[in-house]
């Protein structure tokens, strides 16, 4: 029960309905598309072409939906791995970081051997950015098991040393020679850059790895025994406690798993679309990534529908930059409204809420 | 004298292919369809600031092409995937003339350009030439010498200081102008930087300002940046403050030096003419004070005239091309030689430039 103001009270419902469930995305569309209607008309847009931009074409436009699937990729990755530990209540917010460490531990075989060919070079990078990943989060794992250090603050402060440290290398020993003094790595080798997927577009093996990873992911919450130990110490931490599975084991399990997707996910980005380390390496995927995994109720199917939404959210605002001439900030009003729309609608699936004031209860 | 030949090869391979007749009425229901022109900017469009600047170089283009130009400006955009994929989406949507306003655009714009052989780049800042792409920049370093003369006039320390986005040559090149400038007046004037590496972060960009004044500089040069940050900070303590595009002096009343203002719509409209013509052709264009591109507006009223007529005397002989900023001798921070006497930069040379004149304290990230 949540108490709050107006004499108004959250109540759980005994049994949530399915068909409600279903209906709340379609009524926070409705909602959010309503608000945004009418903010385009007092602007002087055109709502059908806004609308059409951003929620139809990309999902009919092959360049645009192509453009989706690359874009899920990192999301698909960081969520995947950050709903596992989230469901062990251990909450790395600094994915962000992570992937950043991914991605330079990637970009070291072509920064150090630009000359060096083969199809096992991207590979191996990609087997880097996850470590370098990983490594990133044993740092705030070893903090909170050793040192009782809360992992919220240690993994998102370790985000800014990461973007720090990024900005060291590209500003010096990493910077490209010939770069004209621009804070970029060289471009890399093509043995560098992940094959190509589909020919005419950026998606590339990272999609498929992306896939693989939710897989496993599925695999290990809902069918292992050690994914249900950690779901359990979630919900109940004493309990599985006295079962004899240490909390220690799942704060380094749960960083560990994050760690390596945020890497993994930050290597395909530099060997992939990006073909250069550089300091707009991620656009925030660590941050946004937390969001897709709770909009996917941290569930490892629910988490590939919220990854394609966002994703596609995110290409239907830049096609309403371009194509209907909306202002960014407009873009970004309807993106929020849609997740807030969204987030009020479950809750209403979950909660009824009571209007007489609360009673007393008795301990 | 180029232009003409390429517009002369073109009508001429036209007709004799015998293609013409076939392509007529395609070129007619291009003529209809009005010329779609693409501004992509790395930073939110302000009032002020490089984004400012290039938006408002359209503005002419709008009031003459009317309906026959459709104008988007895309704000905001990161440099890196983000970009590459707006650009493509911006010329699959039919636009034929794409602006990319960010030296971070250089590879996406690039690949754009090579994709699209009938849509024409110009790109911000580069180095990278195509057919139909064309790197253009802008010769801030002929009026930031100017800036310099002025602020060693009115600077009581001789110390000045410069708040920089990236150490590249361009904004290396405005740097060491001020310098020379500043000791055409006083020779032992001391010019400070610090990078910011960033086009766009206000906060970190007035705390470099606060860095600068806390050292005794009295004359900031807030150079590349598109927000009055710097400006506002230096009004607040008191200390002389320029920039560089476009004009912020009602940020600082008080204490606004000057602007080295950017007007790009001469070349702008040029440009979007040889395009209709057929005749664009990928060059770089390195446009300053004789171009009408580069012009210093907005100057302080309290720099002493002896030195303003110094200025205006300066100005002119830079336009007529018999003063050239970076004239020999001229030596390197650690006192080695740059330029030898009697010797000029060349354009080759002053794109390229990655190290400070002496005079400049702080050393160049390397």
């Amino acid at each position: 029960m949540t108490e709050l103001p107006f004499r108004l009270r959250l109540i759980r419902r005994d049994g949530a309905s399915r068909r409600a469930a279903l209906l709340a995305p379609l009524a926070a569309l409705l909602a959010a598309g309503l608000v945004n209607f009418l903010l385009y008309i007092a602007m002087g847009k055109d709502p059908a072409a806004v609308f059409y931009a951003m929620l139809v074409e990309p999902f009919v436009s092959w360049s645009s939906f192509s453009e989706v699937l690359l874009k899920l990729t990192p999301l698909l990755l960081i969520a995947e791995g950050l709903a596992v530990g989230f469901r062990a209540k251990v909450i790395n917010i600094g994915a962000e970081g992570q992937f950043i460490l991914g991605a330079i531990f990637a970009a070291s075989i072509p920064v150090w051997f630009p000359e060096a060919t083969g199809g096992w070079i991207w590979a191996l990078m990609l087997l880097l950015g996850g470590i370098g990943g990983a490594l990133w989060a044993t740092v705030p794992a070893f903090w909170r098991v050793r040192l009782n250090a809360s992992e919220i603050l240690v993994t998102l402060m370790m985000s800014l040393i990461a973007a720090q440290l990024l900005n060291y290398l590209l500003v010096g020993p990493w910077k490209d020679p010939m770069g004209f003094n621009f804070p970029q790595s060289v471009m890399f080798q093509n043995d560098a850059i992940l094959p190509t997927l589909i020919p005419g577009t950026r998606v590339n093996v990272a999609l498929i790895l992306a896939f693989v990873w939710a897989g496993l992911i599925y695999l290990y919450m809902q069918k292992s025994f050690q994914g249900y130990q950690l779901l359990v110490g979630g919900l109940a931490p004493h309990a599985t406690a006295y079962a004899g599975f240490s909390e220690g084991r799942a704060v380094w399990l749960s960083l560990l798993i994050g760690g390596f997707a945020a890497g993994l996910a930050g290597a395909a980005e530099v060997a992939g679309p990006l073909g250069q380390l550089q300091r707009s390496v991620s656009s925030g995927y660590g941050y946004t990534a937390i969001i897709v995994a709770y909009l996917g109720g941290l569930h490892p199917i629910g988490i590939i529908f919220s990854s394609l939404l966002i994703a596609a959210l995110n290409i239907g605002g830049d096609n309403a930059m371009v194509s209907a001439d909306l202002p960014k900030a407009a873009v970004e009003v309807f993106q929020g409204s849609l997740l807030v729309f969204y987030l009020a609608a479950i809750t209403l699936v979950r909660f009824r809420i009571q209007w007489r004031p609360p009673q007393e209860v008795r301990a | 004298m180029t232009s003409d030949l390429n517009r002369r090869g073109f009508l001429k391979s036209t007709a004799a292919t015998g293609l013409a007749a076939a392509l007529a009425p395609a070129i007619a229901h291009a003529a209809d369809e009005p010329l779609g022109i693409v501004l992509v900017l790395p930073s939110p469009l302000g009032d002020v600031g490089w984004g400012h600047a290039l938006s408002a170089g359209l503005d002419p283009i709008k009031a003459a092409l009317g309906d026959k130009a459709k104008i988007t400006v895309l704000e905001n955009i990161p440099e890196g995937p983000d970009a590459d994929r707006i650009m493509t989406k911006a010329v699959a949507d039919g636009n034929k003339f794409l602006i990319a306003g960010s030296f971070g655009y250089q590879n996406g714009a690039l690949q754009v350009a090579k994709r699209n052989p009938d849509v024409s780049v110009l790109h911000a800042s580069g180095f990278m030439t195509a057919p139909n792409f064309s790197p253009f920049a802008a010769r801030y370093y002929q009026a930031t010498y100017l800036m310099g003369m002025a602020a060693a006039a009115v600077s009581k320390s001789g110390k000045l200081g410069s708040v920089s986005a990236f150490p590249i040559p361009e904004l290396i090149t405005s740097v060491n102008a001020f310098a020379l400038g500043a000791q055409a007046i006083n020779p032992k004037v001391e010019v400070s930087v610090v990078w910011v590496n960033s086009w766009f972060d206000p906060a970190k960009e007035q705390e470099a300002a606060k860095a600068l004044l806390a050292q005794g500089c009295d004359v900031i040069f807030s150079n590349a940046q598109d927000s009055p940050s710097v400006v506002s900070v230096c009004e607040e303590a008191g200390a002389y403050v320029w920039n560089l595009n476009s004009s912020m002096q009602k940020y600082a009343p008080k204490k606004y030096l000057g602007c080295v203002a950017t007007d790009w719509s001469p070349f702008f409209s040029q440009q979007i003419n040889d395009h209709i013509a057929g005749t664009f052709k990928g060059t770089v264009a390195f446009l300053g004070v004789a171009d009408k591109v580069v012009k210093v507006v907005d100057w302080s009223k309290d720099i002493p005239a002896d030195v303003m007529t110094k200025i205006t005397e300066a100005e002119g002989k830079i336009a007529d091309g018999s003063l050239s900023v970076f004239a020999g001798p001229i030596a390197k921070q650690d006192g080695s030689e740059g330029v030898a006497a009697g010797a000029s930069m060349d354009d080759a040379a002053i794109v390229a430039m990655d190290w400070h004149v002496k005079g400049v304290t702080t050393p160049l990230p390397k």
